[in-house]
């Protein structure tokens, strides 16, 4: 068995007496590809936000690569391998696609400290190191004076991230646009840049925020074979909101269903299609009874 | 440019500008006019300059840029005080003049760095009008702080500060503080600072520390104030603390807003217009007007010089808020002979 | 003792100022979002105005009951036309832009006005500071003691003044029907539209009534510092902002609240160290709110969505 790349454990988060998110379980290997639905105001945005640091949960834990990142900024988690995209496009929209890309593959250098040291430093003390901040920030620092005189190794680091970047929108289909502006390209594609620059920054688990909203079905059946795809060619986890049911049918081999911050469903997708609660929380049960349907505890 | 060998793109910018300026420095050396014009037009581009890797590239509205210049100006002229009857024997007067200098720009632009980074830390935690009120805040705080100051002269300020900025070192300063806003646009924290501005959320998603990256920031402009403040200090006669109000700090921030958030080139040519315009029609009227009128012409320039900029500002925001160059550069017009052009490059 | 009891009185008297200016702050803030940085400016012209009137009234019937009147009627009413006139014509263009497009705005006014007004041409009143007619001439209202202490009538005018002011606007605010709109407009001005409330109407009412309030400070104000400059509404309406931001901006009470604290703080600073310290108290009061606690004392936090 692999080892779990991103786990939560009894996660919860309340905002005042609101319970957005309660006992949320979720664990993704290698290989994975789940899916995680909900009517609207269920609470799959806020799992995300709480996976990836956004927001501080209230009780429960959450592990990435199995180190717990409660209380961990959400570029540390980025950094620990868990990318993500958004729902509402957030893209940097006066960048060119290249450089939107180019963002996030942001690599840490080691112009002063090799990284084998500050590995070192950050597993001797069993908590964040200070030490091994104070270092990789340090490293940084040496990094801009490094862009400021335009060293030869810079330069060189420049044109491989340039490469690097290129890769990934050809990847994507994106190569002929990597001069447009990202605010400038339709919207299919701006949701394909969203998951060129989360997979920039090199995860290991990819989350995926609705990214067949607005798409037509030439495009959303497109992207269905593309997800495929990745998962394999990058060895990817891979997490997947969706409102379209016969995407999240269709690709996933686990689907999680929420409803006002509850789980209600777990289980492969014609399991989760049959479920009475899932039908329940979907459609009302007065569809439910109008439909002649087995509602728990009546009669049809 | 672009075809020179990669170890030489580093310096070879600033040997040909040392070269460049060099050379000019003995022609315009001996027109003081024009070298004190020369020097207070400097002086703002440094300002604009640095005050937009801040406010354009990163998207951290900060108004508080005065503060930094006067931390400049008085460690800076302080230091230069303290060195005045020192000499370095064994050469030229002129040259060892320059060399102190240039030691009292780097105390300056350090010790207004090490300020920046301990008002940046804090405040740019908070986003948008109230950082701005923060760094104003801090700005006129570090004002009081310095006219209470026995050290600094109190209200009085320091004066007797060797009058030793030439041409030659500002403009050198001035080329310097371009290239690095440049250089650093051009690069991977560069670009880390763009995305900043354009969503924060989604650049710390994409492993951008944008705290770290924003103080970064705040930290390099600030070192450059500092800098633009002791090149002040060492050709005005006189610094006092009314030199670095927060009116100094919208100048600066009307120039950046004028020529483009964002904008290198924007702000240069904000910086100048907006610091000779006045300078010229002050010298005009001081011509044309006679001695009489024309003084009070020109004493009416000086008047009239910050209302017109609260109208700049007002009018800039309604009719077109991004500046007169938007976030282009004016180099980007011209990406042939300019080898290292952002969108030629790509 | 007494030392403590008049720095405690001249506090108050200073902190009911800040208050009023506050308070117009923070209704601006509270229906548009805006830091309306021009504020304290608008309470400068207020202020030149009630000067003009003054003057123009002559020496008995300034400081009659009447013309007291007619000095805060014409200075809040004509203050009143100049905060619909900036809202109308810089305001309402940039409501749909970015928050910093309209705080850049306020900045320009704000300089345009108190660098304008240093101006000496035409009706302009040029950069010297100028001696406010004694509207309320200062007499002792009261005495304690071998003079320890002294408290002033204009003191406790103003005090007056501001406080029927508070109630006034706070049962505006809350009990009225126009309150209820402003509050409507303030909590999300798209829906109000949509809910049939005249958003643009109750905005400019909204600055009106704050550019008033700010009038009528300005005139207290002028009382108790005896002259009027053009740079006096600069650093009276920074102070205010910062009376706002401690009350946490948007809220009635709490402008109230900052402005008193604020008044007292300073009082007692410069009453036992220096005056050259004066503004950085305000500042520093400032910096640690915003650093600390942004909501200030009363406001709430909101957390923004992803």
């Amino acid at each position: 068995m692999s080892t779990s790349l991103l786990q939560a454990q009894g996660v919860a988060i309340h905002f005042g007496g609101l319970k957005a998110l309660s006992g949320f379980e979720l664990d993704i290997h290698q290989g994975d590809l789940k899916g995680l639905i909900g009517p609207n105001g269920a609470g799959k945005t806020t799992a995300f936000n709480v996976l990836t640091g956004v927001y501080l949960p209230t009780a429960g834990t959450v592990r990435v690569a199995g180190e717990v990142v409660n209380g961990l900024k959400p570029h540390q988690i980025n950094r620990l391998g868990l990318a993500r995209t958004f729902q509402n496009i957030r893209l940097f929209k006066t960048l060119t696609a290249l450089d939107n890309v180019r963002v996030a593959c942001l690599a840490d250098t080691y112009p002063f400290f090799s990284r084998a040291r500050i590995e070192a430093a950050r597993r001797r003390s069993s908590k964040r190191s200070g030490a091994a901040a104070a270092m990789a920030a340090l490293n940084n620092y040496v990094d801009w004076w490094r862009a400021m005189l335009l060293t030869p190794g810079f330069q060189r680091e420049e044109r491989a991230l340039t490469v690097k970047a290129d890769a990934l929108l050809d990847v994507m289909g994106l190569l002929p646009r990597r001069s447009e502006e990202a605010r400038n390209l339709p919207y299919g594609e701006q949701r394909r840049l969203e998951i060129a620059r989360a997979l920039a920054t090199g995860p290991r688990v990819l989350l995926l925020d609705e990214p067949a909203a607005g798409m037509n079905t030439r495009e959303k059946a497109d992207l269905m074979v593309l997800i495929r795809e990745l998962r394999t060619r990058f060895n990817l986890g891979i997490l997947v909101i969706e409102h379209d049911m016969k995407l999240v049918m269709g690709i996933c081999e686990e689907i999680t269903v929420l409803d006002y911050g509850e789980t209600i469903a777990r289980g492969n997708p014609e399991r989760v299609r049959t479920d009475p609660k899932v039908i329940e929380a979907y459609l009302g049960d007065s569809y439910l009874a109008a439909q002649g349907m087995s509602v728990p505890g009546g009669s049809p | 440019m672009a075809s020179l060998p990669a170890p030489l793109r580093g310096v070879f910018p600033v040997l040909l500008a040392l070269l460049l300026l060099g050379a000019l420095q003995v022609v315009v050396g001996q027109l003081p006019f024009f070298v004190y014009l020369s020097s207070v037009v400097g002086v703002n581009v440094i300002l604009a300059v640095s005050l937009n890797i801040v406010n354009g590239m990163t998207g951290q509205f900060s108004i508080g840029h005065a503060g930094f210049m006067a931390v400049g100006a008085y460690v800076g002229g302080k230091l230069a005080l303290e060195m005045k009857d020192l000499a370095i024997s064994g050469i030229p007067h002129g040259v060892s003049d320059q060399l102190q200098l240039l030691a009292s720009l780097a105390v300056g632009g350090a010790a207004a760095g090490v300020a920046g980074f301990l008002v940046g830390l804090p405040s740019l935690r908070l986003r948008g009008d109230y950082l701005a009120i923060v760094t104003l805040g801090f700005g006129e705080m570090i004002r009081v702080i310095v006219s209470n100051l026995e050290v600094f002269g109190r209200a009085l300020g320091l004066s007797g500060i060797p009058q030793t900025s030439s041409f030659m070192m500002i403009w050198m300063c001035v080329f310097v503080v371009v290239l690095v806003a440049r250089r650093i646009q051009d690069s991977a924290h560069g670009r880390s600072l763009l995305a900043i501005r354009e969503d924060e959320v989604a650049a710390e998603a994409m492993g951008v520390d944008t705290t770290a990256y924003k103080v970064r920031a705040f930290v390099i402009s600030s070192f450059f104030a500092g800098v633009a403040g002791a090149l002040f200090a060492h050709f005005v006669p006189i610094i006092n603390p009314g030199s670095f109000t927060f009116v100094k700090s919208i100048e600066v921030v009307t120039m950046v807003v004028a020529g483009g958030l964002g904008s290198i080139s924007g702000s240069i040519v904000a910086a100048v217009v907006l610091t000779l315009l006045p300078e010229v029609l002050r010298s005009l009227f001081l011509q044309v007007g006679g001695l009489e009128g024309g003084a009070a012409l020109a004493q009416k320039v000086d008047q009239i010089r910050m209302p017109v900029y609260g109208i700049l500002l007002v009018i800039l925001m309604l009719s077109r808020p991004q500046g007169v160059f938007g976030s282009r550069e004016l180099w980007d017009a011209f990406p042939r002979w300019w080898g290292r052009g952002r969108r030629a490059e790509e | 003792m007494g030392d403590l009891v008049q720095h405690l009185i001249n506090g108050l008297a200073a902190g009911t100022i800040y208050a009023l200016v506050a308070l117009g702050y923070t209704m601006v803030y509270g229906v548009l979002k805006l830091i309306n940085f021009a504020h304290g400016d608008v309470m400068m012209v207020g202020t030149f105005g009630a000067y003009a009137v003054a003057v123009g009234l002559g020496r008995p019937a300034q400081s009659s009951l009447l013309g007291v009147a007619a000095i805060f009627l014409v200075a809040m009413g004509g203050c009143a036309l100049l905060g619909l006139f900036i809202e109308r014509f810089a305001y309402r263009p940039l409501r749909e832009k970015p928050r910093l497009t309209a705080l850049i705005t306020a900045i320009g006014i704000s300089f345009t006005l108190s660098y304008g007004f240093q101006l000496d041409f035409g009706p302009l009143p040029g950069a010297a500071p100028r001696a406010f007619p004694e509207i309320i001439p200062p007499r002792e209202w009261l005495v304690f003691g071998d003079r320890t202490v002294v408290i002033w009538n204009w003191q406790v005018i103003s005090l007056l003044i501001a406080l029927l002011l508070m109630v006034a606007l706070q049962a505006l605010v809350y009990r009225s029907r126009f309150g209820r709109a402003m509050r409507a407009v303030s909590f999300d001005h798209r829906t109000a539209a949509l809910m049939g409330i005249p958003v643009d109407r109750v905005i400019a009412l909204t600055f009106m009534l704050g550019s008033a309030l700010a009038a009528g400070a300005g005139i207290l104000f002028a009382i108790k510092d005896t002259v009027v400059q053009p740079l006096m509404g600069l650093y009276v309406g920074l102070k205010a902002f910062v009376a706002a931001v401690i009350g946490g901006i948007g809220n009635v009470p709490g402008a109230v609240v900052g402005g008193l604290l604020l008044g007292l703080v300073e009082e007692f600073v410069v009453g036992y160290s220096s005056s050259s310290w004066r503004d950085a108290v305000a500042f520093s009061f400032l910096i640690l709110v915003l650093l600390v606690r942004p909501s200030g004392l009363f406001g709430t936090v909101t957390a923004e969505k992803v």
